[in-house]
Parts: structure tokens; C-alpha cells; sequence
């Protein structure tokens, strides 16, 4: 009992400490801050308000798990390390323990009760954390959050404290402690914690469903585990808001064991320092001493001793010493030395190197790219893809280095003779500023010198296109080094004001907390970003280009604060112990009209770099100047003109003159409207940007329309028939982009050195017919979404692209400088030189939907009709684009519509955003997009990108869908179901099905339970549109037949090409069904995959086989526990299916057999079988040839064990 | 000539460790003597430019240290109480970095340099072994070796010779009656002996405050025929203790012998022999009476 009280009186006083840190309250006040925003952004997606019905409570079991387990980690980890590992060290330090010792405090209690005091302290914060939590979701009731907030249930806060807050809080407790007994030096704790920190991080997303036991297992935080069982695919909002979550043994053994470690090192802990003190090794510096000796008897007899004269001076040899303080320079280098040589000693840095380069590496390693693929491993996307995690990393560590480094003389017990010396504060301050800086750089270098050598590695097989220094010292050296100087000089002024360790830890975190979650936002400023987290997103065709001039000036911001930052860190540097009683006195003196008009100078560049970069932003872009007039004209014409439908264009004559070196363009042009509806129009509204003065002409004579906030609103002289033309002209000047964007980040047009791309989707350099919708409208003023009636596809359906109904016909009239190729829709019509400037005209040979300009400085691979435009730089999968954009004229020309265009153009441009777009015959693609898509033959990447934005030539430009629900599908889904069938075409069964599978998976995962619509309903969704669009494309040619729904789609996209009534699906359907040899089964199809949301999923169960006689017979079940009823078969395998391909097509090994038999289970249905086989079976597999889009494919696999 | 006024240093609680201290230290030894607790730490610290005082003045040569401590630093060789070095490095490494922010110079070199203060010290054996194994006494080895590094014009050394064995202490002595010869060495210490062996001058501090500024010579024959020294039994003990102020009692074969100061006319107790005074028997007077115990002090 008594061991418990000394025990408990351990964790209590360490509790109370832990309560007078100002650090403590910092964390927690964090925890308060971002743990119930956390809890609101983790909810569970679940359900969807712009389609009605029930949301997912944020106060679920299963949202709470969500967001505790992440904040146990987030939170604890740091706060656990300093609490649980830093107490130790300083009772080492200050020699507390030899006096402990001496007590009948054992060594156990001892270390038992500082883990108790440490866990506790956190479990208390916790626990006010939660109760917050509960308070602001059910006592605030905050109004945009009610229909997230379920019923009050204790249960539903604890739970998740136990299962998955608890464990690793005692975890992340015990290990800093062992560690704080083991090494005694904080940047272990730290080092160690960001370890584990950083890897458990990794957890949070990346283990899904499919993940190993094993992987789970090792969670620390268990957010892993319930993505895999619960999150990753959605259950729905009902499941969510109702059910129970109940673990698993796998999760159990997972907690169990996470818990049994941390106590577990909490008793090597305690057995450790029982040893330690046995060997005397807990004697602190104060105690090193031994006490001044006791006057011996002899001296207690005498008087005074007698006086000590000094020898005589010849006895001595003199020294000839002289004492000349060291110059300012030389100081900073003595200290810097010194440091680097205290540094280079610490194994925290010998496990923190490894790490970064592996987190690094990790970093480059995820896919990047469309379908998911990897790009390739270029020196200039890996230095910017890094460039994220070296940041925080380093600068996590340089928090550490450099608050350990200004805090060890006085841990050391050497502050008073280290600050006797007359050294100047600024030389101690920048001699360890720069020798922590300089760590960083030679782990930078680190980091360098294992990208080069990946690089060097990926290039030699072929996923690279080389190593280049260029791209990591513009990126890297322009940026990064820059960051850590600022923050090292930030943490050096904190350390001066705070002068404390723990503070300046806690504040240093909270400062990197903060701009993490800015970066996360995305809502950090050119002027707030300091970090260069997510500064550049990198294009070989010219990085800098876009963002050149803030970035620079945002780096210069922050360099010129870094003296200001150490002139007040040397003022307010603990160098002498300041009198309390005098520190207004000592403040004022400091900081006396004369000292702040001083400070004041030299904040001045940063305060007019900050302005320049403030007011610009503002200004520019992405500011609210260029913003504003945006919500006015959303207020002016909203009411009156969004159901205005406006006549067809049908001629489109463009002058473009670019500038790109100052981002212009002169345009000038005329739009010629024919009337083909019924009525006669009296007006034409149309909407231009800023882009004034417009000289605005009608039918050739200068006009002045009326309208308001940019809708020009031009009233005919006479009214427009039907059948009849008016030609509006225009002529202005634009520059696009204008001025400095407020924050890095590339818009999807712009007009550059380093490449042009503008289209007439949105409103960037021509005049967009009609009002345009989406203009001004953000979260505020956001409409929901149109209800469409059952019917809405009857009669007359608008176009959902485009400004055509029937016929367009453009000209493109581009000059451009000399060097550059300039593309637009079209043929080329003439290219002609003069004066340093090109100028081409393209022309449309057929009708087209719409228009485009991309130009650059290309070379080009001209195919069959089709040629590709590409940075000379950018040859790795040319001839696989090539070869796709030419099998896709030609096989789709043979499919679908015979490809009425003279040439079939693909053009890249700078990945300032990573998208594709298909024009007719003009197709730009950002240089990520196929270009450095890591494709090889066994993914066929590039092939199928490609594939798929050639395919939206004929799915989306030669028929153009209909506005409303399962539009979109026709474009997208078909574009990717080409893709599928030219894979089949091209590589043969494997790639196809490979490709089939990853398009599963995708739409499995990122399906939404209760939004999910019937494709016919479908407005959103991605995926929806995108894979399960394909997916149920590539079924119904199973259905139907390959040729028959090749001669319906034929016959579909010669009804609707140049209709002035657009389709959706239910056009589709019904030009389709003429063609299909069974209408019921047809029917039936349609009626579950198109006016119904299904989804089988397969089970094997009692799966079994025989010998009889010389064949196999293998039996089983197939349980359909998914929706929906398919025609499915089952097999029976052996051997390896796949060998070596051969001339890019998949090959059958000849050792392969299977035996096949079909079953067809509906909803809830369980199908026998049996196959028989004359082979011995080692496998069965449901749906081997990947033909029926399902659920959790990977669960209808059996493995016959040997 | 280090001069010190009217030096007051309040510390949060509020406790005041100095009250309003002035002394003129001159050139050579001068030892500053008083009891646990009694602000010679805090007046060190302060002449050292380490800490800020509430009130008064520090000048060394003329200039004041209180306004501006870069002053002090580059003439100062500083010995603290309490202190410790980077663990890692080696004594020689230590000395050495040491020597170069001092910007200590020497025509050997600073290694050879270093190598003479240690041996200076008796630190040459283990020059090459890490700080981290050093015992106590090597330590303040050490740091004595630091504190001498650069030829200072102002020696502050504060309980210097804590931590040393007999013979250490004896070497340390000469050093330091040596380096008086031509500088101010403030030393401060509560073990008598260190004062009386070494220093000419001295005051003993007690509660923040001076109680005698005076030569170890003049405190003893003050006490000229006041001291009294006799053994008695343990019952005696406390009326000899009320009666009479004791300056020593020590248990000799288990009899107490016991020294008292009888002031001037006064009866000393049976069994007690009039004894040569100590310095140490002045300190303890003087310190038990804040400078009013035998007349003797000049009070600050």
C-alpha cells in the first residue's frame, strides 16, 4: 500500500508540474482549437444534403473513432514525448535521482509514477477535450452542424477512448520514457517520436480495404483498421448513425499489444534505471562533486595555517598568453564548429537521416497520375513532390536542434562560464544558427545525393528520364534553404523571449502545427507561407514562369526578417539574468524611441515585401479585384437571364495576337448566331471578363450594347428570326493572368513563356455566349442542383458542352513568336514568318462544339492522321502515345463514326494542373498526363489515357451528350469503355482486364452508399460517371453481343451528330435496344444497371474437390451478398495464367488450364456448382475473365491449400 | 580597482539577496566570506555581468559593468560555484574551445597553451579523456584551468576549492597567490581557511548585507583575550551554550571540547584556558551577529 501512495505521490507531483507548464496549456489548447474542427472535417462522407436525406453524425461511434484515434496520435505523440520522456532527463540532469535514491522511493515507483503522472495528465486534458467535444456538438447545437448531430450517448465518446485512444497513449508514453533512460538526450525522444509519428501518419489513409492483418496490426493508431473494416467503403448513413462498432480479433490482439508495449517499456524502463543506479550512473553534475574535504584533527589543533605567498616567479614558467576578443566572424565560426561537431555526434540524426530519405522516397513513390498510374521519376517531379515532406521534416528537426543547442549550456551547467566569455550574444546566436542550418543543408544533401541515386537507378529501368541537379536547385536551394534559415532565426527569437525549453517546444510545434494545416487548407497566402510547402508544382517546360515573382519576393520576405528576428533574439537573449523588478525599465530601454525606430528600419523591407505581395495578390488573379465583379454580375443577372437560351453559334472567326512574355493577347473576332429555334429574338446577351475597353461591333457597325456588371446585352436592330444570322464583333486587349496570384497554385488556363492553353469553356479570353451560371457562385450562393423530371430527355435537349446546337465552324487566326507552335481546332491553313513573329490560321474542315489554342515550344511525332506536340525534353512515351492516338483514329473510326477531321493533334503543355481536354483534332495534355506517366508494357498507361481523350472525339465532340443526368456518362464513361475495348484490341484479354479491375476498384472505393444514383439520375460523382459509366458499357456488350452494340452505338452517333437535340443515356438505351437479340434480357439489364444502383458481391463457400476417375471435380457455393443478379461464371484453375507478352500482347501460358461453369445468384442467393476439371485444381475464382463489375473481387478467390 | 555600490538584488518572492552592498576591492586577493545562503553567489554573478541587480553600481577600472556587462567579459576569468562542461568533450577539446572564445592567444599555440594550464592544474594525465568521466575534483580542475585562460585583470573564483583533495587545494593556493600578484581576485568561499592561507583582504557577507570589511590578522587580534577554550561534559553543554558564545564544539574521546569568546572583563567558565583566536572564531562571531558580535568589523 505504501509503495502505491509513494507511487501515486510520484504521478501526482509530476501531474502538478505537468500543469504549471505553460507548454501543457498550449497543447491543449491546440487539442480544443483544432480537435473539434477535426472532428467536424474527419465526419464520416456519408450521405450528401444537395440530394436530401439523412447525414453521418459527427458523434457516431464510428466518427468518434474516426477522429480520436487521428487526434490520440496527433496530439499525444508530442505532448506524451515531453511530458513522459523530458522529466526524466532532467532529474538525471540536475541530480535529483542520487537524492531520490536516498529515499524509501524505490527505483519502479519512481519510474512507474512519472508514466502515471505523464499519462494522466494527458488522459485529463483528454477527457476535457472530449467533454468540449460533446458540450459544443450537444449543448451548442451550432446550427450548420444539427443535421450531423445524433443523440447524446456517452458510450460513444468512451469507447473510442479505450479502443483506440488508450492504448497508444500508453505507447507513446512508455517508449519516450525507456528512450529518456536509455540515451538521456531529448532529440532522441524527438527524433524517435517523429519516427513513429510520421510512419503512423502514414497509416491514417493508405491502409484500406484489402490491407494484411499484419499491416494492421501495426497501427499504432488503429485509424487503419477501421478504414479497412469500416471507411473505405462506404456502409451508408443508416449503418453509420445506427450500428454497433465491434472489433475484431485482429484490432484486439492489435490494441492489446500496443498497450502491453508501452507498459512493457515502461518496465525495461524501470529495470533499466535500477541498473543505472547500481552503477552509479545517475549521479548528476551537481552531485559529480564530492564535498570540500573536513578539517582534519591536526588543522582543528592549529591556529590559522600560514599565509600562502606566492612562489617565487621563476618557479613558473610564464605562459605568454594574450587575450584578444575574437571578431564577430571569427566567434560565429568557433560556435558553428562546435556545434556541427556536437551535432554530427547525436544518433538522433543517424535515425532522422534514414527517415527522411525513406519518407522522401516514399513520397515520390505513389501514384500521381490518371487511372491512378505513377508518373515518372523526373529530377524535377521528385524535387517537387519532396518538397512538402523535407520541409516539415527538417524543420521538425531543426525545432529540435536548435532549442537543444541554445538551451545546453544551461542543461550543462556551463551557461555562466559560456556566457563569461567575450564572445558578443549575436555571434553565440548565429555561430548555432548556422551550424544547425548547416546540419540542414548536409541532410538536404543527404536527401539529394538518394534521389540522384534513385533517379539514376529508375532511369536504368526505364521509369526516369535521367538524373539533373537544375531542378533541385531551383526548387530545394531557392526555396527550402531560405525556410530553414527564417525558422531557424523564428526559433532562435522564441528561445530568447520564452527561455525555456518546453515553451519553446511547444510553441515552435504549434507554429508548424499551424502552418501545416494551412498548407492541408490550402489556404495559406504567399505572404503567410513561410514553410514552401507546396510552393511550385514543377513543369519541365518552365516552372517558374507562373509563380516566378512571388515566389521570389515571398523568399525575400522571409530572408529580410531573419535580421530583424536575431536583432531581438540578441536583445531578448537570457544572457544575463534580468532583474524582475527592472524589466519595464530594461524594456523600455530596449526598445526606447531610438532602439524601435532601429527595429522599425529593419523590419522595413519585410513590411514592403509583405505590401508588395499583400496588395498584389489582391490585385492580381486570384484577388478580390479580380473576383468582385464576378458576384455582381451574379447579383445583376441571375434572376433575369439564367434560363435565357440562347441561339447556336455557328461561326466563330478569332484573331489572336499573343504576347507571352507579358501574358496578353489582342484579340479579335465575331461570333455568328443563327436562330435555329422557333422563335425570334429581340436581344443576345453575352458575357466578357475586365477586358476593357471592348470595342463591340453588330453585323460589322460599332455598337454599344447595354446589360449590366459584364453582361453585354445587345438589342437587335431587328428581331432574330429562326433561320436568320447576326455577327457580333469584338475587339480588346486581354493579359491573362494578370498581375501575382495571392498563393501558389496553377489555374487550368493561362497564357505563359513557358506555354499557352486557353479553350472557350470558361470565361479567360473570348466572350462567352448567354449568361454564364457558374459565374460569382461559391458556397454562399450555391443553387441546388436542378430537379430533372423523369421525361426531361424528350423533345429538344440542350447541349451540355459547347456553344453549338448543330454547326460550328471556327477560324483561328493565332500569332504567336517565332519559336512557337501554335495549335487550334481545325487544319492548318497557311504558317507564315515575319518579323520574329508566326502566324498560323486553322481552319474547321467539319462542324465542330467548340474551340482551343495551345502553343509552345514543341517538337513533333507525326503518326497515321495524327501528330504528337511535345517538349523536346519529353520523348519517354512518345511512340506509346503515338501508337494509341493512331490506333484510336483508326479503330474508333471503324467502331463508332468514321473520323471526319484531317488531323488528330495531342499537344502537351506545363503541369501547372494535371488535366486533359479533347477538342476536335486538338487534344492538350499537361506534360503529367501520359507524357511522364511512368507507362511500361505491363501498364500501358499512356496507351490509355491517350486512348481515352481520343475517345472523347467521337464520345463528347462528334455526338455532344445533353444537359441533365447521365449526360456526362456519354462523354466520360464511353470514353473510358473505348479505352477497354482498344485495350482488347491492342494487348489482348490481360490489359483489358487489368485495366477493367483497377476501374472496379477505383469506383468500389470512392462510391458513396446513399448518394449513388442510377445511372440515368446520375448528375455527379466521378466515378460513377467515369468507371462504373464503363464498367456498364463493357456488361452490356456482353449482353448484347460486341458487333451489335457496335452497329447500336454506330447508329446512336449517326442519329445525334449534328442534332440540335442532344441525348443521354435514355437515347442511348433506345437506339441500343433495336439492336439487341433479346429485348426482355436487354430490359432486364438496363432496368438493374441504368434505372437501378446495384452491386453483386461474391462469396465462396464450401469449396471442395475430388478425384473421380481421371478428371476433378470441384464443388462449392457462390453466395451473392451484393445486389443485383448477374450471369457470372466460376472456375477452376492451375498454372499461372499470364506469360511474357509477345509484340505487346498478352499471352496465355501454355501451362495454364481452367475449367469453367456458370451460376447465377440474385440478392441474398446462394448458387451450387461444380466443375469439372481434367486437372488437378489449385485455384477457384469467381469471374476469372473480369466480366461483371462487383464487390470486393478479391474476397471470391479460393487458394486449394497443397 | 573593482568598486561596488549601494548593490541591492531583490529576487521574486520578493527575497532580498543583496541589501544595498558597497566595497572597494583593490588590486590582489580579497576574500569574501559568509555562510550558505548569504549573497556571495549573487554579488559574484552580478561582477561576473550574469545577472542583473535591482539597484547599484559595479565599476572595474571605471567602467561600469552594470550597464554594459561586454565590459567585464573581456578582462574576466570566471570560476562558478556551480558548474559543468559538454560531456563529450575531451578535457583538452574543452579547455581549447574555451581558450578560442576568450580569443586567447599564446606563441605556442593554443594547444600547447592548453596543454600548460592543465598541467598547471595537474589535469595533464587526462587531457584526452572525456569530461563526462571526470570526477568531482577533476572538474573544478578544469574549470580553475578555464578561469585562468587569458591572463584576466579580474579573477572571480566562487568556492573554488570545492570538490579538491589537500594537496589540490595546496596547488590551487599557489596558483592563485601567484596570479594576485598583479590583478584583482575576488574570492569567495565558506571555508575559512581559504581566506586565511591566501587573502590579505577580506569582508564576510552576511543576509545580503557587509558586516566587516577587514585583514584576516586584524579580525584575530581583535579577539585578543576574548577566546576561551575547555572540555566538558555533555550537561554542560547547554549552560555554557546559553551563557557564553560558543565558536567550536567539537567530541573529542567523548568529552565536548568547546571554544567561547568572553567578552573583554569578563569571567570565562571553570575549566576554561584563555586560547590563540582564529580567524574562523572571528567569521563565526561576526557572521552569528551580523557584525556586532566583537566591535571588531566595519559595517557596510
Amino acid at each position: 500500500m505504501k509503495k502505491l501512495a509513494r507511487c501515486g505521490y510520484v504521478a501526482w507531483s509530476e501531474m502538478r508540474a505537468g500543469l504549471r507548464r505553460p507548454v501543457s496549456w498550449m497543447l491543449w489548447g491546440l487539442l480544443v482549437l483544432t480537435g473539434i474542427p477535426l472532428s467536424i472535417v474527419a465526419g464520416i462522407e456519408s450521405g450528401d444534403p444537395s440530394v436530401g436525406g439523412e447525414l453521418a453524425y459527427l458523434t457516431s461511434v464510428f466518427a468518434q473513432s474516426k477522429t480520436q484515434s487521428t487526434a490520440a496520435l496527433v496530439f499525444g505523440a508530442w505532448f506524451l514525448a515531453m511530458s513522459a520522456g523530458l522529466p526524466v532527463i532532467r532529474d538525471f540532469d540536475l541530480g535529483v535521482l542520487e537524492v531520490l535514491r536516498s529515499t524509501p522511493l524505490t527505483e519502479r515507483e519512481y519510474v512507474w509514477g512519472k508514466f502515471a503522472g505523464a499519462v494522466g495528465l494527458f488522459l485529463i486534458f483528454w477527457l476535457l477535450y472530449l467533454g468540449m467535444s460533446a458540450g459544443y456538438f450537444h449543448v451548442v447545437r451550432p446550427f450548420e452542424l444539427q443535421p450531423r448531430i445524433g443523440p447524446f450517448s456517452v458510450w460513444n465518446y468512451l469507447f473510442p477512448t479505450l479502443l483506440f485512444a488508450l492504448p497508444q497513449v500508453l505507447w507513446l508514453a512508455g517508449v519516450p520514457l525507456l528512450l529518456a533512460l536509455l540515451f538521456r538526450r531529448p532529440t532522441v525522444i524527438f527524433v524517435c517520436t517523429g519516427v513513429w509519428f510520421l510512419l503512423s501518419t502514414g497509416f491514417l489513409n493508405p491502409v484500406t480495404e484489402g490491407a494484411s492483418d499484419f499491416a494492421v496490426f501495426l497501427d499504432l493508431s488503429g485509424r487503419g483498421w477501421l478504414n479497412r473494416t469500416y471507411l473505405s467503403l462506404d456502409r451508408g448513413v443508416e449503418f453509420y448513425n445506427s450500428a454497433q462498432l465491434v472489433p475484431d480479433p485482429v484490432l484486439l490482439w492489435s490494441r492489446l499489444c500496443i498497450a502491453a508495449t508501452g507498459l512493457f517499456a515502461v518496465a525495461v524502463a524501470a529495470q533499466r534505471y535500477l541498473r543505472t543506479m547500481r552503477r552509479g550512473g545517475g549521479v548528476g553534475r551537481k552531485h559529480m562533486k564530492s564535498t570540500a574535504p573536513a578539517a582534519t584533527e591536526d588543522a582543528l589543533d592549529a591556529a590559522d595555517p600560514e599565509p600562502i605567498t606566492a612562489p617565487a616567479r621563476a618557479s613558473r614558467r610564464p605562459l605568454g598568453m594574450t587575450s584578444h576578443p575574437l571578431g564577430f566572424g571569427g566567434a560565429i565560426a568557433a560556435i558553428a564548429r562546435s556545434e556541427l561537431r556536437d551535432l554530427v555526434r547525436r544518433p538522433g540524426m543517424y535515425v532522422f537521416v534514414p527517415l527522411l530519405v525513406l519518407l522522401a522516397l516514399l513520397e515520390t513513390s505513389p501514384g500521381q497520375g490518371p487511372f491512378g498510374s505513377a508518373v515518372l521519376i523526373t529530377p524535377g517531379v521528385v524535387a517537387a513532390t519532396q518538397m512538402t515532406v523535407v520541409s516539415y521534416v527538417i524543420c521538425l528537426l531543426l525545432l529540435f536542434y536548435t532549442v537543444e543547442s541554445l538551451h545546453k549550456e544551461r542543461r550543462r551547467g556551463m551557461h555562466d562560464i559560456f556566457s563569461a566569455t567575450p564572445v558578443p550574444t549575436g555571434a553565440i546566436l548565429l555561430g548555432k544558427a548556422v551550424g544547425n542550418a548547416a546540419m540542414a543543408a548536409i541532410i538536404l544533401g543527404v536527401a539529394l545525393l538518394a534521389d540522384a541515386v534513385m533517379i539514376v537507378i529508375a532511369d536504368a529501368l526505364g521509369y526516369s528520364t535521367g538524373f539533373n541537379i537544375v531542378p533541385f536547385a531551383a526548387t530545394w536551394g531557392l526555396v527550402l534553404i531560405p525556410a530553414f534559415i527564417f525558422w531557424t532565426a523564428l526559433l532562435t527569437l522564441l528561445y530568447s523571449i520564452l527561455r525555456g525549453r518546453y515553451s519553446a517546444y511547444g510553441a515552435g510545434l504549434a507554429i508548424l502545427f499551424l502552418s501545416f494545416a494551412e498548407g492541408w487548407t490550402s489556404s495559406g497566402t504567399w505572404v503567410t507561407n513561410w514553410s514552401g510547402a507546396g510552393f511550385i508544382t514543377w513543369s519541365d517546360m518552365g516552372t517558374f514562369a507562373l509563380d516566378g515573382t512571388p515566389l521570389l519576393l515571398n523568399r525575400l520576405l522571409y530572408l529580410s526578417l531573419v535580421p530583424l528576428l536575431f536583432v531581438l533574439a540578441i536583445r531578448l537573449y537570457p544572457r544575463r539574468d534580468l532583474d524582475l523588478a527592472k524589466l519595464v525599465q530594461h524594456f523600455r530601454r530596449r526598445f526606447a524611441l531610438a532602439g524601435a525606430a532601429r527595429l522599425l528600419a529593419l523590419a522595413a523591407p519585410a513590411i514592403l515585401l509583405a505590401a508588395i505581395l499583400g496588395i498584389g495578390g489582391r490585385r492580381g488573379y486570384q484577388g478580390a479585384a479580380a473576383t468582385d465583379w464576378e458576384k455582381d454580375y451574379w447579383r445583376a443577372n441571375t434572376a433575369n437571364w439564367t434560363d435565357f437560351l440562347m441561339p447556336s453559334v455557328s461561326r466563330v472567326d478569332l484573331d489572336l495576337d499573343f504576347e507571352p512574355r507579358e501574358r496578353s493577347v489582342s484579340v479579335r473576332g465575331t461570333y455568328t448566331f443563327l436562330n435555329h429555334r422557333d422563335y425570334a429574338y429581340e436581344r443576345l446577351p453575352i458575357t466578357a471578363g475586365p477586358w476593357d475597353p471592348i470595342e463591340w461591333t453588330m453585323n460589322g457597325d460599332g455598337h454599344d450594347p447595354g446589360g449590366r456588371a459584364r453582361l453585354f446585352v445587345f438589342d437587335l436592330e431587328e428581331p432574330l428570326a429562326p433561320g436568320d444570322s447576326v455577327t457580333i464583333g469584338f475587339s480588346y486587349d486581354v493579359t491573362y493572368l494578370h498581375g501575382m496570384s495571392r498563393r501558389p497554385g496553377g489555374p487550368g488556363q493561362f497564357i505563359l513563356e513557358s506555354g499557352i492553353v486557353m479553350n472557350d469553356y470558361t470565361l479567360s479570353f473570348v466572350p462567352l455566349p448567354g449568361y454564364v451560371p457558374g459565374i460569382g457562385v461559391d458556397e454562399d450562393n450555391r443553387a441546388s442542383p436542378r430537379d430533372y423530371p423523369d421525361d426531361f430527355h424528350e423533345g429538344v435537349t440542350e447541349p451540355r458542352f459547347g456553344w453549338a446546337a448543330v454547326h460550328l465552324h471556327v477560324r483561328t487566326r493565332i500569332t504567336v513568336p517565332e519559336h512557337y507552335t501554335a495549335n487550334g481546332v481545325g487544319r492548318l491553313v497557311s504558317d507564315e514568318v515575319a518579323a520574329g513573329r508566326r502566324t498560323v490560321v486553322w481552319e474547321t474542315e467539319h462542324p465542330v462544339g467548340g474551340f482551343n489554342v495551345i502553343a509552345g515550344r514543341y517538337d513533333v511525332k507525326e503518326g497515321n492522321g495524327t501528330a504528337i506536340y511535345h517538349h523536346p525534353a519529353h520523348r519517354h512515351n512518345v511512340e506509346e502515345m503515338s501508337a494509341a492516338l493512331d490506333s484510336a483514329r483508326h479503330y474508333f473510326s471503324e467502331w463508332f463514326h468514321p473520323y471526319p477531321w484531317e488531323l488528330l493533334k495531342l499537344s502537351e503543355f506545363p503541369a501547372y494542373q494535371g488535366y486533359a481536354q479533347s477538342y476536335e483534332t486538338n487534344i492538350v495534355f499537361s506534360e503529367g498526363i501520359g507524357f511522364l506517366t511512368r507507362s511500361t508494357p505491363g501498364t500501358n498507361v499512356a496507351f490509355s489515357v491517350v486512348a481515352h481523350e481520343a475517345a472523347h472525339q467521337w464520345w463528347g465532340n462528334m455526338l455532344e451528350p445533353g444537359e441533365g443526368p447521365g449526360g456526362n456518362i456519354l462523354s466520360e464513361g464511353m470514353a473510358n469503355y473505348a479505352a477497354m475495348l482498344l485495350h482488347q484490341q491492342i494487348h489482348g484479354d490481360r490489359y483489358r482486364m487489368e485495366f477493367s479491375e483497377d476501374r472496379e476498384t477505383t469506383y468500389r472505393l470512392n462510391r458513396r452508399f446513399n448518394v449513388e444514383r442510377p445511372l440515368v439520375r446520375t448528375m455527379s460523382g466521378r466515378h460513377v460517371i467515369y468507371d462504373k459509366g464503363a464498367w456498364v458499357m463493357w456488361m452490356l456488350q456482353q449482353e448484347v453481343g460486341r458487333e451489335n452494340l457496335l452497329a447500336g452505338l454506330r447508329a446512336f452517333l449517326g442519329k445525334y451528330r449534328e442534332n440540335p437535340d442532344h441525348p443521354v443515356l435514355q437515347d442511348m438505351l433506345a437506339v441500343v435496344r433495336d439492336f439487341a437479340p433479346d429485348s426482355a434480357a436487354f430490359d432486364a439489364f438496363t432496368a438493374q444497371w441504368f434505372h437501378d444502383v446495384v452491386l453483386p458481391e461474391y462469396q465462396l463457400r464450401d469449396v471442395a474437390k475430388t478425384r473421380e476417375g481421371d478428371e476433378w471435380v470441384v464443388r462449392g457455393t457462390v453466395e451473392n451478398v451484393g445486389t443485383g443478379r448477374m450471369r457470372v461464371e466460376v472456375a477452376a484453375t492451375a498454372g499461372v495464367r499470364w506469360s511474357d507478352e509477345h509484340e505487346g500482347r498478352s499471352v496465355v501460358s501454355e501451362d495454364y488450364r481452367d475449367a469453367r461453369t456458370e451460376v447465377e445468384p440474385g440478392p441474398g442467393e446462394s448458387a451450387e456448382f461444380v466443375i469439372r476439371a481434367g486437372f488437378d485444381p489449385e485455384r477457384v475464382l469467381v469471374d476469372p475473365d473480369v466480366m461483371v463489375l462487383q464487390q470486393r473481387r478479391y474476397a471470391a478467390r479460393f487458394r486449394f491449400e497443397d | 580597482m573593482l568598486e561596488i555600490t549601494d548593490l541591492v538584488k531583490i529576487y521574486p518572492g520578493p527575497v532580498a539577496a543583496l541589501q544595498g552592498v558597497s566595497i572597494e576591492v583593490p588590486k590582489g586577493m580579497f576574500g569574501l566570506l559568509g555562510p550558505n545562503g548569504a549573497g556571495k553567489t549573487t554579488l559574484m554573478r552580478i561582477v561576473a555581468g550574469l545577472l542583473e541587480p535591482t539597484s547599484g553600481t559595479v565599476h572595474f577600472n571605471g567602467e561600469d559593468i552594470v550597464a554594459d556587462p561586454r565590459l567585464i567579459r573581456r578582462q574576466l576569468g570566471y570560476l562558478p560555484q556551480d558548474f559543468g562542461f559538454y560531456p563529450h568533450l575531451t578535457g583538452e577539446s574543452m579547455l581549447r574551445f574555451l581558450l578560442v572564445l576568450k580569443g586567447v592567444q599564446a606563441p605556442g599555440g593554443l594547444k600547447h597553451l592548453a596543454a600548460e594550464l592543465l598541467d598547471r592544474v595537474n589535469l595533464s594525465y587526462a587531457a584526452k579523456r572525456k569530461v563526462k568521466g571526470y570526477s568531482g575534483g577533476m572538474r573544478q580542475r578544469l574549470g580553475i584551468a578555464q578561469a585562468l585562460a587569458g591572463d584576466p585583470g579580474l579573477l572571480i573564483v566562487d568556492e573554488p576549492t570545492a570538490g579538491l583533495d589537500p594537496e589540490e587545494r595546496l596547488r590551487f593556493y599557489r596558483l592563485l597567490a601567484e596570479l594576485a600578484e598583479d590583478r584583482t581576485v575576488l574570492l569567495s568561499t565558506h571555508i575559512v581557511e581559504d581566506i586565511s592561507v591566501l587573502c590579505p583582504r577580506m569582508a564576510i557577507i552576511s543576509n545580503g548585507r557587509f558586516v566587516a570589511d577587514t585583514t584576516p590578522s586584524e579580525a584575530r587580534g581583535r579577539l585578543a583575550g576574548t577566546i576561551f577554550q575547555g572540555m566538558v561534559e555533555r550537561e554542560r553543554l547547554a549552560e555554557i551554550d546559553r551563557d557564553f558564545r560558543v565558536t567550536q564544539g567539537i567530541l573529542v574521546e567523548g568529552r565536548h571540547r568547546v571554544r567561547i569568546h568572553v567578552p573583554q572583563g569578563g569571567a570565562p567558565p571553570d575549566g576554561f584556558d584563555a586560547a590563540e583566536p582564529t580567524l574562523e572564531d572571528a567569521y563565526l562571531l561576526l557572521a552569528q551577529t551580523n557584525g556586532e558580535g566583537n566591535g571588531s568589523g566595519t559595517s557596510s
